[in-house]
């Protein structure tokens, strides 16, 4: 490539990348914007919309936390500290389920080679549609009172991600060195042992991503939730749909504060493992 | 595993092997017993459901179900379900439309982010939040944007010059191109991602060695780097399908389906009938024949990736 070559092609490669950004960042932008918007300004008409808001204001976090706020007349009768609570509760127990029940199942897979057919079976999990499968997990759950509990809902995530902690896991296993584990048996060491003293504490950070991995989807669920929810133990997302059929309206405003909330941690943790994510989202069947 | 207790039992020592499978077996368990729980109970139930006109109204618990049996009456009615089949060929051509289309933006992003330039970590960052998102929220932001009086609108009206006052999201066919909008903005990152990854892991000395032949840059593209890369297109297009067809929350959250069935999905057609028309038998009968559907097709699909993937060590064996 000739000088002028290399030049037009860097020019070319950032406008594109620019304008990629831009497109990519203004449903973003505009959603968090809107969530510091006073009510006046949540719809305008179309030549007056405006891209930062001229009186920025904290009342719509302040109407979704204690349930009114200055510039609204109504109040809110359930705010957002409940379902903040309980997507916490059951993304982190769901986490957990999923990450201890995959890790267990991909070694013994991994060294072992029992349950040949098992990495396949666990894939089909993520195959099918949710709501096509829901309807007889609902009835199950409704049969084993299980609707609307922390339990219930965590217990159903835990297996929705098991196909990704399981592959992640798996990928991660078969490439640890097996000579430190084989000294380690010859050592005398018994196999559960070699297991939890020496190939647990080498795999931690791939632990570590696993778990963020798996915890970014279970907090991104909606359609579950929506399903298996009453009132107790409504996520953040069934929440904040929920927000304009309770009242007079749209709350554009209180919708995009709930939902900056709820953006926020996948976000932040995805920039975490980053690394990972290929192979997080390829069950391992590619990496970076 | 001690070697007293066998002198006293008198039972053979089992071998490091055996033992490994035994461990092997208890690790494997909790999968096992989850996987049979949530496939066979379930799946036993919606055959069970789906062969009678049991309802949740009907006063009694679903295992009654036999008293109303059927048989194929429910799969008969799915045969001529117009509503169903439209459905279908929605999530068909939003699949057919949003894979390609995220596809190749994927790609060309992928392109430009092979070699190295000044803030390449920064922009890669950036690029992948749209995927991030929870799903939910990314159907709210596009629900805000593509209001009459939202900012699509005033944007548009930028950059043409003339007013514009289009009717997106109670439009249908309108709203169909919101929701696919939607959906590109989201995935578009993914099958970047995936690309990207593939492009890294093409041997770096074949390049080298095409440019000291003197191959240029499309040259090496289209005979190097393409060939080497297509499983790792046929999984990111397997993995962004089949991700397709489960369409749900956005659209559920931006049109509802509506308006009318315009923007019905599958996923939103079977919540309608289990929550507005309380048929759930007939939902179990749906249910099924998606599953059935979806298993014939992740069949193809992974006989596809076996393909791919003999093909590849074909290729790798002639190198």
């Amino acid at each position: 490539m000739t000088a002028t070559n290399r030049l037009w092609f860097e020019a070319m490669r950032y406008t594109l990348i620019v304008a990629a950004l831009i497109i990519f960042l203004i449903p973003i932008a505009w959603m968090a914007t809107l969530a510091f918007k006073p009510v006046a300004e949540w719809t305008t008409a179309i030549s007056e919309i405006t891209w930062l808001p001229k009186n920025p204001t904290l009342g719509n976090f302040e109407f979704i936390f204690t349930g009114e706020t200055d510039e609204v007349v109504i109040t809110l009768p359930n705010t957002a500290t409940r379902p903040i609570f309980a997507s916490l509760v059951v993304a982190s127990l769901s986490t957990l389920l999923a990450v201890v029940v995959g890790t267990l199942g991909a070694y013994g897979v991994s060294r072992f080679g029992v349950g040949k057919n098992l990495p396949l079976s666990v894939l089909q999990l993520r195959l099918f549609p949710p709501m096509a499968v829901m309807i007889p997990v609902m009835m199950m759950w409704s049969y084993l009172a299980l609707v609307d509990t922390f339990w219930g809902l965590s217990l159903i995530y835990g297996i929705v991600t098991l196909p990704f902690s399981f592959w992640l896991m798996k990928t991660f296993f078969d490439e640890v060195p097996r000579e430190i584990e084989e000294a380690a048996l010859v050592e005398g060491c018994s196999q559960w042992r070699v297991f939890y003293r020496v190939t647990i504490p080498m795999v931690k950070a791939p632990l570590a991503t696993t778990v963020l991995f798996v915890f970014i989807l279970n907090w991104s669920d909606y359609i579950i939730a929506l399903l298996l929810t009453r009132k107790d133990w409504v996520t953040i997302p069934v929440y904040m749909n929920s927000l304009n059929t309770a009242m007079t309206g749209e709350m554009y405003g209180a919708k995009a504060a709930m939902g900056l909330i709820a953006a926020i941690p996948p976000v932040v943790l995805g920039i975490i493992i980053q690394k990972h994510l290929v192979r997080g989202l390829t069950f391992g069947a590619l990496k970076q | 595993m001690t070697t007293s207790t066998t002198t006293v039992t008198g039972a053979p020592e089992l071998s490091l092997a055996q033992q490994g499978v035994k461990l092997g077996r208890w690790m494997t368990l909790p999968t096992q017993l989850l996987l049979v729980f949530i496939f066979a109970f379930p799946g036993a139930m919606i055959i069970y459901v789906s062969m009678s006109w049991w309802g949740p109204l009907d006063g009694v618990p679903w295992y009654y179900a036999y008293e109303s049996l059927n048989w194929f009456d429910n799969y008969a009615e799915l045969l001529e379900d117009e509503r169903f089949w439209g459905s279908m060929w929605r999530t068909f051509i939003i699949m057919i439309v949003v894979v390609p289309v995220e596809f190749f933006l994927g790609l060309g992003l992928a392109i430009l982010f092979v070699d190295n330039f000044a803030l390449k970590r920064v922009f890669y960052s950036v690029l992948l939040m749209p995927m991030m998102v929870v799903p939910a929220v990314a159907g709210y932001m596009f629900y805000i944007l593509f209001q009459s009086n939202g900012p699509i609108n005033q944007l548009l009206s930028l950059i043409t010059g003339y007013e514009i006052d289009l009717v997106w999201l109670s439009d249908p066919d309108n709203a169909f191109i919101a929701i696919m909008v939607a959906d590109i903005w989201q995935w578009t990152p993914l099958m970047f991602l995936i690309l990207l990854a593939g492009l890294l892991g093409v041997p770096e000395d074949q390049l080298k060695a095409a440019t000291l032949l003197g191959a240029n840059w499309a040259q090496k593209f289209w005979r190097i780097a393409l060939p080497k890369m297509r499983i790792v297109m046929v999984i990111a297009l397997v993995i962004r399908a089949v991700e397709a067809f489960k369409l749900f929350d956005v659209m559920y959250v931006m049109t509802k389906g509506g308006p009318g069935v315009a923007t019905e999905t599958i996923s939103v057609y079977i919540y309608k009938v289990t929550f507005l028309e309380l048929e759930w038998s007939y939902v179990s009968a749906i249910g099924f024949a998606v599953l059935m559907f979806l298993t014939a097709l992740g069949g193809i699909g992974i006989a596809i990736l076996a393909n791919a993937q003999k093909k590849k060590r074909l290729a790798d064996v002639v190198d």
